[in-house]
């Protein structure tokens, strides 16, 4: 279990190191989203690897509402640039 | 028996993981790299979630929630991202 949380942080580094060197916005949100799913899974796994209820509820809020959000600020991002 | 069916499908899960995530790196179109994100990252993911859901049976409502959430939200928010950043480069040329 620990082995997978291990690959799993290796992971989320790629698209973390993309956010950062990337200038354009779209690469960039896409990095992030990317970013975001990664996490909230990790945050599920941890739940299980604990045995903890609580945890895993914040991991499925992430994955729905943040997703959610990812996209409203798409929309914002290609309305200011239009 | 199934703890081992679910150690094997969390690892296929975060080799895809890999696969999809390899490309953002290089430095292709936004499209392409989209499209092996959000095929890959996907499918990994609910992999790892249906690993998961074999180890806890118990905690089934929560974890069938995040395969459904991450089944609609990441093809939505896929199709929304592709929409957003080709219009741009339309009105951009």
């Amino acid at each position: 279990m620990n082995i997978i949380l291990i690959s799993m942080i290796l992971a989320l580094a790629i698209p973390i190191y993309e956010a950062c060197q990337d200038e354009d916005v779209w690469q960039k949100m896409l990095a992030f989203a990317s970013i975001a799913s990664k996490t909230s899974i990790m945050i599920l796994v941890i739940s299980v690897l604990r045995d903890d209820w609580m945890i895993g509820v914040v991991g499925v809020l992430i994955l729905s509402v943040g997703n959610a959000a990812l996209m409203l600020l798409a929309q914002i991002i290609k309305r200011i640039s239009d | 028996m199934i703890n081992a069916i679910s150690y094997v499908l969390m690892g296929i899960g975060i080799f895809f993981w890999f696969w999809g995530t390899w490309p953002l790196v290089g430095h292709r179109s936004v499209l392409y790299k989209l499209h092996s994100l959000s095929v890959a990252d996907t499918l990994g993911s609910m992999l790892i979630v249906v690993g998961l859901l074999l180890k806890i049976p118990r905690e089934w409502p929560l974890l069938v929630l995040a395969i459904l959430s991450l089944a609609i939200w990441n093809t939505v928010l896929g199709y929304v991202l592709a929409y957003c950043s080709s219009d741009t480069k339309e009105t951009g040329t």
